[in-house]
């Protein structure tokens, strides 16, 4: 397909997205990360609401103020990269994509979601849980949780970042256990000592 | 059989099981001396148990000063704890593995246990003991695991008490709306909610650790008083005194335990290991996220119960509850190493289910369709 012709599709859905009234989420996002990481995922990765955009819930559509509805339309309009959006239907993450990227290039996207983590900044991690925003999205793990992640490499990242504690626990324990060992033992010597004592002395 | 003959029969039981000359410090502490043979390591893993379940009080009461057990707040307070209380993400972490560490120490205890033959005459009061802390570990586990109020949580809770009522199908007569009756009591309303949420609350914060107190302690006395069970058919090669010996290495075992929780606590997030949507705050109107399941230590009767009919798996669940209490008189003459057979069917059969329950689970439901 010539670059011209692959235009006009994305071009139609822009402008049927900026004057739609209704919200529309991207489903094809999903299906793509669910397929490629196994895990199951809901809109929440990227959106206020688990449930999507549609809605009266907490960052629906339904229950948006009229600041609320100015910061949507403003992100909606947002269409190249660069602008600070800050749309009241998307979490930290979903206004970090569309800030980066531009309402364009993410309906491009759409159509072949797989790009979407190779387009994000490689070293970008909103959580702070040593995982990159990018590769959370391949993963399937929330990229605002830091409890979420992949469990290998929660670990080994956690094990790295906490490894002056970690060190200072295992002495800690084992100087306690050597303590303790030593105490016990002594306890048990003057229990003998005093049990001889009682021995010699005769007593019952 | 006279009154007078029953009596002193019940007081002859009473006294073999708790000997009063040997109720002193010397016998049940100085005295004491532990068998060394090649199941020695099945003595550890009780002590290892009660260390965890001292770690489960420890942050279970740290826990509370945050923890808010009403449905408005409890996942915000559960989340405010893990986000802004200073430690509190690992004070939570090391409450959650505690408890699976706990419930996989209680499990391997009484197979190993089971295995050596330790619910012997005098030791049926341990055992039996022992058989009630393993129920309330799992009541442990079951009440707790609704308090964060998330998605997997209220979920699982309303599959596992429509369980309970879906045995009054079985029973006789007026029996048959027991279970219905257990049901709407422990729910305390119309469906899981406010009224559920506290008492789950209250008899896990309550009810069972007096519950436990009580049986953890007849049963520590019961141990401490009878000493550890000889575990092997032969002779063992030599004994090795209980002070200070066998409580050294108890404690080495305690620390060692001590630093692997903390390890896992700081390093790996227990919730890790599923999908974040299940641990999103509950929602009555929203959708219900896929993979609802209750905690790995009851796969090896969740899995069975979605293959099976319900019937099957509760005539078996009742048979296998009956067999555990009637243990020390059902395998009075059974050897040791038949026993130790069953133990290890049973460990594979636990494993088994825990591991690769999941997949079994396609394998048959695949082949069904």
């Amino acid at each position: 397909m010539k670059p011209r012709e692959r235009r006009l599709p994305l071009l139609l859905a822009l402008a049927g997205f900026v004057w739609t009234a209704s919200a529309r989420a991207y489903p094809e996002f999903q299906t793509w990360i669910v397929k490629n990481s196994g895990r199951s995922v809901n809109c929440a990765m990227c959106h206020a609401h688990p449930d999507g955009p549609d809605g009266t819930g907490y960052g629906q559509i339904g229950r948006l103020t009229s600041e609320e509805m100015e910061r949507l339309n403003f992100a909606r309009r947002a269409i190249e990269p660069g602008a600070e959006v800050q749309s009241p239907i998307l979490n930290k993450f979903g206004n970090l994509i569309v800030s980066r990227l531009g309402m364009k290039k993410v309906l491009e996207l759409k159509l072949d979601p797989s790009q979407l983590p190779d387009t994000l900044d490689p070293v970008s991690d909103l959580d702070r849980d040593g995982i990159p925003d990018a590769q959370e999205l391949r993963d399937g793990t929330h990229p605002l949780k830091k409890e979420d992640g992949r469990p290998w490499r929660l670990f080994v990242n956690n094990a790295q970042r906490n490894l002056s504690p970690l060190l200072l626990t295992a002495a800690a324990t084992a100087a306690g256990l050597y303590g303790l060992t030593r105490l016990l033992h002594g306890f048990a010597c003057a229990a003998r000592a005093e049990r001889r004592e009682t021995e010699d002395s005769g007593e019952p | 059989m006279s009154l007078y003959s029953a009596i002193k029969r019940a007081k002859d039981y009473a006294a073999e099981r708790f000997p009063i000359e040997k109720l002193n410090f010397h016998s049940m502490v100085e005295k004491k001396e532990v068998p060394v043979h090649r199941l020695s390591w099945g003595y550890y893993l009780g002590g290892a148990a009660l260390f965890f379940l001292l770690v489960q009080i420890v942050t279970g009461l740290m826990l509370l000063f945050y923890y808010q057990p009403t449905v408005s707040d409890a996942h915000a307070s559960v989340e405010y704890i893990s986000d802004y209380v200073v430690g509190g993400a690992l004070v939570r972490n090391m409450h959650s593995w505690s408890s699976s560490m706990m419930i996989a120490c209680v499990i391997a205890h009484l197979l190993t246990a089971f295995a050596m033959k330790a619910f012997e005459k005098p030791r049926e009061i341990t055992w039996l003991t022992g058989v009630g802390l393993l129920f309330l570990t799992f009541g442990f586990g079951f009440t707790g695991y609704l308090l964060p109020w998330n998605q997997i949580a209220v979920n699982a809770t309303k599959i596992g008490l429509q369980s309970i009522e879906q045995v009054g199908q079985y029973l006789p007569g007026q029996m048959a709306q027991w279970p219905r009756a257990i049901r709407e009591t422990i729910q305390g309303e119309a469906a899981v909610g406010q009224a559920t949420l506290s008492r789950f609350y209250a008899i896990h914060v309550i009810v069972l650790p007096f519950a436990l107190a009580a049986l953890l302690g007849l049963h520590l006395f019961s141990v401490q008083l009878h000493g550890m069970s000889r575990g092997v058919e032969d002779p063992p090669r030599r004994q090795e005194k209980f002070f200070p010996m066998f409580l050294i290495k108890d404690l080495s075992v305690w620390g060692v335990a001590f630093f692997l929780l903390f390890l896992m606590a700081l390093c790996l997030p227990f919730e890790s290991f599923s999908p974040y949507p299940l641990f999103e705050a509950f929602d009555p109107n929203g959708s219900t996220p896929d993979g609802i399941k209750p905690e790995w230590y009851f796969y090896f009767v969740y899995y069975p119960l979605e293959l099976l009919p319900f019937g099957v798996i509760l005539v078996g669940s009742g048979l296998a509850m009956l067999m555990l209490l009637l243990t020390p008189w059902l395998f009075r003459s059974t050897s040791r190493k038949t026993l130790r057979i069953l133990a290890l069917v049973g460990a594979a059969y636990f494993l088994g289910m825990t591991l690769f329950g999941e997949d079994i689970y396609h394998i048959f439901k695949g082949g069904g369709q």
